[in-house]
């Protein structure tokens, strides 16, 4: 007969506390700080707004139908998922290169050059896009270089419009990408690599048919963590992509300054949930295909 | 299939020569062991012929072709590594198609090519399943045929044993020989286990600091050790140091011994332990010796024989009935036959 004893019995029950008072605080913070607002919101953008009273209690879809059904609500909706996917697809072909040289170097110096991709990380969005507006505006740097060299006669704006915006999202989300595809091509060894050379398979070959399906898997890590960092960029889509371009973050963020607490978290929750539909999509699709 | 030439193959990373001027024929259909210590240079020398490292100096011929400058894609060798280093994305056939598809061959002439090959390493039934469904020894197998299905020049395999374990290694060690005398096929092997090497080599090589110290048959290099390195690293030896002068050998143990060989000054001897013959009784040559350790392996016996306060030398009986095993602190006479000695300055000058 198994038998605990008394002692064994209390060692248990113990340890069982010890266990919930860590995890405990945790768990309080997820549920009060992040469970609750969302809950809250949930509930706002089911009620009604009213420019007098500001928030009518109700039970209605009216918000998330006057969303689907203005124009003006949709573009910004479409440019937002538009622009994420594009600046994954630029992410994935310029982290690529650079997450294979990291991985493969036997260079001593690899751990710094580690450190030269997450140093980005250490400035903030906002910081890193007032530094493209120096280099990118009318009379930034990049502007009077190209006219001093005599490519140009009139001044290059590149700020303010969507080539800008896109710009600012690579940086920011490109040292996630590369350092997420680092680790999945460092987990591939590099005699699976050399076994497909010496089988004769030529260097693209080689990528095509071992490397890229091999990576697949690890990489959809990556495309999501950069997809809903785009998706719900804020600071570099307001300042560099001017008054005239829109995305889903900051018009949330501007009608809660209109004081529309009922629509913006309407549009927090349309944001929040074809982001989720997408990363669901992406895993499903790359799973499918790396069965086959 | 084809013959294989490396002539004056240098590498060097700065200052370090990962290998010297590495000279060797391989024969068409013949397997050829790189056996030696690890760093030897031998790695370095299966890597440069698969392409994968390029030469400093040298140049490497398969077939007659100067294959140097090649990229290892198009050299057509059947490269087998250590970690079998299957395609974890594909199954077993998928695997053994590769090559094939690479070289384009037509798709129905691809299946039954696959089929032949896992025949061969009798594993026709597994074509299905994906490597990580299959034990180490399968997988191995499945990389064999993976690198001999496109019928390769050359065979390279990369310590093809090293993760299998004991009775597997056995195993498989002999149905790569057997495949590749049967398919009569050109291959060059790398290890550090001399058994390994010994019972599968048709000719071995033995490198040490990137340099080739001596090429011959397991015969060759058993009983005419080039070199005090070899003597040492292929069978076992035991060493006497001490002088030659006037036809006698002296230790400063003060073991004096007559010498005929053609050395004068520092010298060693090489002893094979089981060249060694002990009696209880002194006989012609021979010599006394206290036994100080008693290693007792059931059919052979290690003894360990104090000659002098600075030479020990092991001697190996067989455990026969009738055979002399002495205890710790007996006293026995140990004579041998014709040893090799060696100049002391260099482990790698020529012995006699």
């Amino acid at each position: 007969m198994s038998s605990i004893t008394l002692t064994e019995r209390r060692k248990l029950r113990a340890q069982g506390l010890t266990a919930s008072g860590l995890i405990g605080p945790a768990t309080l913070i997820v549920a009060l700080g992040v469970l609750g607002p969302l809950l809250l919101l949930a509930r706002y953008s089911l009620n009604l707004y009213d420019p007098r009273e500001l928030m009518i209690s109700a039970f209605s879809a009216q918000n998330y139908i006057e969303f689907f059904s203005d124009t003006y609500y949709l573009s910004t909706f479409w440019t937002t998922i538009r622009i994420s996917l594009f600046c994954t697809v630029i992410c994935i072909v310029l982290g690529f290169p650079l997450a294979y040289v990291l991985a493969r170097t036997q260079s001593r110096y690899k751990n710094l050059m580690i450190i030269g991709v997450v140093i980005p990380l250490f400035v903030g969005n906002a910081v890193r896009a007032a530094g493209w507006m120096t280099l990118l505006g009318s009379r930034g740097f990049l502007s009077v270089w190209l006219m001093r060299l005599g490519i140009t006669d009139e001044p290059v704006e590149i700020m303010y419009s969507e080539t800008a915006v896109i710009l600012g999202i690579v940086a920011v989300n490109l040292p996630y990408m590369v350092l997420t595809l680092q680790s999945v091509i460092e987990s591939i060894g590099r005699h699976i690599e050399e076994a497909a050379f010496s089988l004769g398979a030529a260097p693209m070959v080689m990528f095509r048919r071992v490397l890229w399906p091999l990576a697949l898997p690890g990489t959809t890590a990556g495309v999501i963590l950069t997809f809903i960092l785009a998706m719900n960029a804020y600071a570099t889509p307001v300042l560099l992509g001017g008054p005239e371009f829109r995305m889903m973050s900051p018009m949330i963020y501007n009608q809660f300054q209109l004081n529309n607490w009922p629509f913006s978290a309407a549009v927090a929750f349309v944001l929040m949930a074809s982001t989720l539909v997408l990363t669901v999509l992406a895993g499903i699709m790359t799973r499918q295909k790396f069965r086959d | 299939m084809a013959g294989l030439q490396l002539h004056g193959l240098t590498k060097r990373y700065g200052d370090f020569h990962a290998t010297q001027n590495v000279e060797l024929e391989v024969k068409e259909g013949e397997f050829l062991v790189l056996l030696g210590p690890s760093g030897c240079g031998k790695t370095t020398t299966l890597r440069m012929i698969a392409g994968f490292v390029d030469p400093t100096e040298g140049s490497i011929r398969i077939g007659g072709k100067d294959v140097t400058t090649l990229p290892p894609w198009k050299r057509n060798t059947g490269l087998v590594f250590q970690n079998y280093a299957l395609f974890p994305h594909m199954t077993v056939a998928q695997n053994v198609a590769f090559g094939l598809e690479m070289r384009g061959i037509a798709k129905r002439e691809i299946a039954p090519r696959v089929q032949d090959a896992l025949e061969l390493v009798q594993l026709g039934h597994l074509a299905d399943r994906y490597p990580r469904q299959m034990s180490g020894g399968q997988q191995q197998r499945v990389a064999l045929a993976r690198a001999l299905v496109f019928r390769p020049d050359v065979l390279l395999l990369d310590e093809p044993l090293s993760n299998l374990d004991a009775k597997l290694r056995h195993e498989v060690r002999i149905e790569i020989r057997a495949l590749q005398q049967r398919l009569g096929i050109t291959a060059v092997m790398v290890t550090h286990d001399q058994e390994e090497a010994l019972t599968m080599a048709d000719r071995l090589v033995v490198m040490s600091d990137g340099q080739v110290r001596q090429v011959g048959s397991q015969r060759d290099l058993y009983e005419r050790p080039a070199s005090r390195f070899v003597a040492g690293f292929v069978g076992r030896s035991s060493f006497l140091e001490g002088e030659i002068r006037d036809g006698r050998f002296t230790t400063p143990g003060g073991l004096t011994l007559p010498c005929d060989k053609p050395i004068r000054g520092p010298a060693v001897i090489a002893l094979r332990p089981e060249r060694m013959t002990v009696a209880a009784q002194p006989h012609p040559g021979s010599v006394p010796g206290e036994v100080e350790f008693v290693s007792y392996m059931g059919g052979l016996i290690d003894l360990h024989l104090r000659l002098s306060p600075t030479d020990l030398v092991v001697a190996q009986v067989s455990n026969r009935e009738g055979s002399l095993i002495p205890e710790l602190g007996d006293t026995v006479h140990v004579s041998w036959p014709d040893a090799t000695a060696f100049p002391a300055s260099d482990p790698h000058a020529r012995g006699h």
